[in-house]
């Protein structure tokens, strides 16, 4: 029986408790009375994968079941969410793998020729092909990926987007032609947290930067309050205002699935834990991990957290309409992360860890960090943030200087260029955004190499716009103080010098709130 | 790279410094008191003990007892002990019952039974408590004989009956737990269970000033050598036909007069008992401190002069 999350508050009995930071952690003692959100364990999981696919395929929420819909001389499409989920990467097979095979052999049965795999990796860079295999399983490599039926979105290809229409605010909707022309879309998703899936999937997945601009702005993004919850959010709801034009011209079956918090096994399994309950050997786990930690090379860490792969049972397969059974998905989703909360406190703290979904397989450079930190973990929320308006936040990570050229190109200039003039989102926006999401050397970067489109940093940036908005001070633990005064920020030893650096405008007792994650959590705070 | 070795190694011994305070090494493992509800029961596991009462481990108990046990406990506290005679009313195997306020009792009452009977003895020792890991259950069987048994209720363990069955007097604290304040609290129904049950003898003790030499909280006795007296009673046995919940109260009377009996005399005492006007022996209804104030007055130390008749 999977315990309940809970909010811990630290005593004279609680030990010091595990911070993430980067690529490694801390054991942080912090003052008592600080409040600590616990996400609920890990819930049971299916017992049975295949059974639970084949159930939501054939009998699908408010739709035909997909062996209807599926005939000889149809164009069937599948897209399948990218890399950034979920985070750590999944054991091998793949959830999407199981479920593209399941689709896959109903489509056979029904004789289904012109079948095309599209991973929705939108302005995200490409998949490698060994990428693209282990997210969908040698099989289906082998048979589509050689042909090239098995391909990463292209928003840059112009010959091959279709322009849907404007939905009633005047956004446009420009997607994926392949999809758009498909007399069947069937998205593949993994809902890791409460913002995937729904809409957002295929309006945002399978679009251009014509289409995403409407909803991937500092307005918008500072009005998502919070990412977390698509009812308060208007990125959502601009992404599902142009999920009823893209459904009015497109048949989408829509498949969701919720993992559960088993993130860390083996012998890292003590991160995971709560920490009083930690026995000897994760203790020794603990010591044995972090001192080696200390002692490898820099290489040699990046490698071991680059290699690290989750368990994840699945909680739940919904398939059919897209609204119906994302209100199913996020039920699961709840059940999973949601932790009662009561209040904000004056100080929310958050331990960054070593990925994020933008650096899978790659580097988390200062942005990305940011990004993680203020951008998803700040957002963790439902009804109000964790901390106050204008409390402060103090996060860890070592927001190193340090950037993949190869995924990350346009990030470096936007770190040296664009954040050394300004770092407010508006201003970043009004005045960069459109040169570098046209500079025809990042576009080259995207659409050939492996790298994030020319705009994606000011994504990032955008991201975090609704923690800029409403914290006073924002403070790193152990950062690099040069990369993180670029972008605004102040950077501490320790703990006790942040919450003194602060101290001028939450007070010198706050109330705390650290935000134990991961494994992840949505506070619903009250 | 020395240097750096000095520096890696220095953060090594913090860390390991850090953990082992944190994590309390060598003390018991505490929870959060918010994190108290989450805690999920452990699954109970019977430690086998029967091991601890072969020849081999009666006669290494039997020199850690009288040798190391004796010297220390006698060091460090002046035990009085009376009413010994009461134990050659015995003929057989018998239920040991006492008051309990320390974890002094247990070498205390053991160390003061006739040779003959303290090698029979076996202690009933909570199982959450003393057998939570094998150290410490393994480390209490050798020295004290004891056996697992659950206190939060549920099934009774099946062990002291085989005991008593065997022949081995079996000593019970029926609160259930040392008490917080010195002051007896109330007497659970086990022990005239076990008597009732298997119809042996119930020797009641009562045991005083442990509480005021180590109470709980503390892992040594304080200093100055404090007094404690452990006085035996009669034998009492269940009659013909007299229920558990009918003996309990007895026992508990049985043992209160004891202790009304440290404090006054013998005679006062039973007199007291006769009219049925024992003082309570669970304190006065009064505030924590005063009761704790009260349990914590020391006994006068054995060197100093002893009345008659006490």
């Amino acid at each position: 029986m999977a315990r309940p999350g809970f909010v811990l508050e630290v005593d004279d009995r609680t030990p010091p408790l595990l911070v993430h930071n980067g690529e490694g952690f801390l054991l942080e003692r912090f003052p008592l009375g600080t409040r600590v959100v616990y996400p609920p364990e890990a819930l049971p999981p299916v017992r049975d994968v295949d059974e639970a696919i084949q159930n939501a395929l054939l009998n699908p929420i408010e739709s035909e079941p997909l062996p209807e819909l599926l005939s000889a001389g149809m164009r069937l499409t599948i897209a399948f969410d990218d890399i950034s989920l979920p985070l750590p990467p999944m054991k091998k097979p793949d959830i999407r793998q199981r479920i593209i095979e399941a689709v896959l052999e109903l489509a056979a049965q029904a004789g289904v020729d012109d079948v095309e795999l599209i991973s929705a990796n939108a302005l995200h860079r490409r998949l490698t092909p060994n990428e693209l295999r282990d997210i969908v399983g040698e099989r289906v490599f082998r048979s589509f990926f050689p042909d090239g039926k098995l391909y990463n979105f292209d928003a840059e290809d112009a010959a091959n987007l279709t322009h849907l229409g404007q939905t009633k605010h005047g956004e446009d909707v420009e997607i994926s032609k392949r999809a758009a022309e498909s007399d069947l879309l069937v998205y593949v998703n993994v809902n890791l947290v409460a913002m995937d899936g729904g809409h957002k999937s295929t309006s945002i997945g399978l679009a251009s930067y014509k289409s995403l601009k409407h909803h991937h702005n500092s307005h918008t993004m500072i009005h998502s309050r919070s990412f977390m919850d698509h009812k308060a959010s208007k990125m959502h709801h601009s992404a599902w205002r142009m999920g009823e034009v893209l459904t009015q011209h497109v048949k989408v079956f829509q498949i969701e699935t919720t993992l559960n918090n088993d993130i860390f096994g083996g012998p890292l399994e003590f991160l995971q834990k709560r920490e009083w309950e930690w026995s000897i050997k994760d203790q020794a786990s603990m010591l044995a991990t972090k001192r080696a930690l200390a002692a490898a090379p820099r290489k040699l860490r990046h490698r071991i957290f680059t290699d690290v792969r989750s368990n994840y049972g699945l909680t739940g397969v919904n398939a059919g309409k897209i609204e119906p059974v994302h209100d199913k998905t996020l039920e699961n989703v709840h059940r999973q992360h949601l932790v009662e909360v009561q209040g904000q406190s004056d100080v929310a703290i958050m331990g960054v860890p070593f990925v994020g979904p933008y650096n899978v397989n790659s580097v988390m450079n200062p942005i990305l960090a940011a990004c993680m930190g203020l951008g998803y973990y700040f957002n963790s929320y439902r009804g109000n943030p964790i901390v106050r308006k204008d409390g402060a936040v103090i996060l860890y990570h070592p927001v190193d200087y340090e950037f993949s050229q190869l995924h990350h190109p346009s990030y470096v200039d936007f770190f040296e260029e664009v954040l050394s003039e300004s770092t407010d989102p508006a201003t970043i926006e009004a005045k960069f955004e459109k040169q570098y999401a046209e500079d025809p050397w990042y576009i080259h970067l995207y659409r050939t190499s492996y790298a994030y489109h020319g705009v994606h940093p000011f994504y990032m940036w955008y991201w975090i716009s609704h923690a800029l908005d409403h914290c006073g001070d924002i403070v790193w633990v152990g950062a690099n103080r040069k990369t993180v005064e670029r972008m605004g920020f102040r950077s501490a030893s320790t703990l006790q010098d942040a919450l003194e650096m602060v101290s001028h405008s939450v007070g010198r007792s706050p109330s705390i709130t650290y935000l134990h994650n991961p494994p992840h959590l949505l506070a619903d705070v009250r | 790279m020395g240097a750096g070795l000095v520096k890696y190694s220095r953060e090594t011994v913090r860390d390991v410094k850090q953990v082992a305070r944190g994590w309390r090494w060598g003390r018991r493992p505490q929870v959060p008191r918010s994190a108290e509800p989450y805690v999920i029961p452990k699954e109970t596991s019977v430690f086998p003990t029967k091991w601890a009462r072969t020849p081999a481990a009666i006669a290494v108990r039997d020199f850690i007892q009288k040798v190391p046990l004796n010297a220390v406990l006698n060091f460090e506290v002046s035990p009085q002990v009376s009413g010994l005679d009461s134990l050659l009313k015995l003929d057989g195997p018998a239920l040991i019952v006492a008051n309990h306020s320390s974890h002094l009792d247990t070498p205390l009452l053991l160390l003061s039974l006739p040779d003959a009977i303290r090698r029979k003895t076996a202690f009933a020792a909570a199982a959450d408590y003393f057998f939570d890991t094998w150290w410490r259950a393994a480390g209490s069987a050798i020295v004290f004989n004891t056996f697992p048994i659950e206190r939060r209720g549920g099934k009774m363990s099946s062990t002291p009956g085989d005991l008593l069955a065997d022949g081995w007097n079996v000593v019970v604290f029926p609160e259930g737990t040392r008490s917080p304040d010195g002051w007896v609290q109330r007497f659970r129904m086990g022990a005239a269970y076990l008597a009732v049950e298997h119809n042996v003898p119930v020797v009641p003790v009562g045991i005083k000033g442990s509480f005021a030499a180590m109470p709980r909280g503390r892992g040594w006795p304080v200093p100055g050598r404090p007094g404690v007296a452990v006085r035996y009673g009669d034998p009492l046995r269940p009659a013909e036909g007299e229920s558990a919940r009918d003996f309990a109260p007895r026992i508990a009377a049985a043992v209160s007069a004891l202790l009304d009996e440290e404090s006054t005399t013998w005679y006062e005492a039973r007199r007291r008992a006769a009219i049925g006007a024992s003082p309570s022996q669970t304190g006065p209804e009064a505030a924590h401190w005063r009761r704790v104030w009260e349990s914590t007055r020391q006994l006068p130390s054995s060197t100093g002069k002893r009345r008659a008749w006490k």
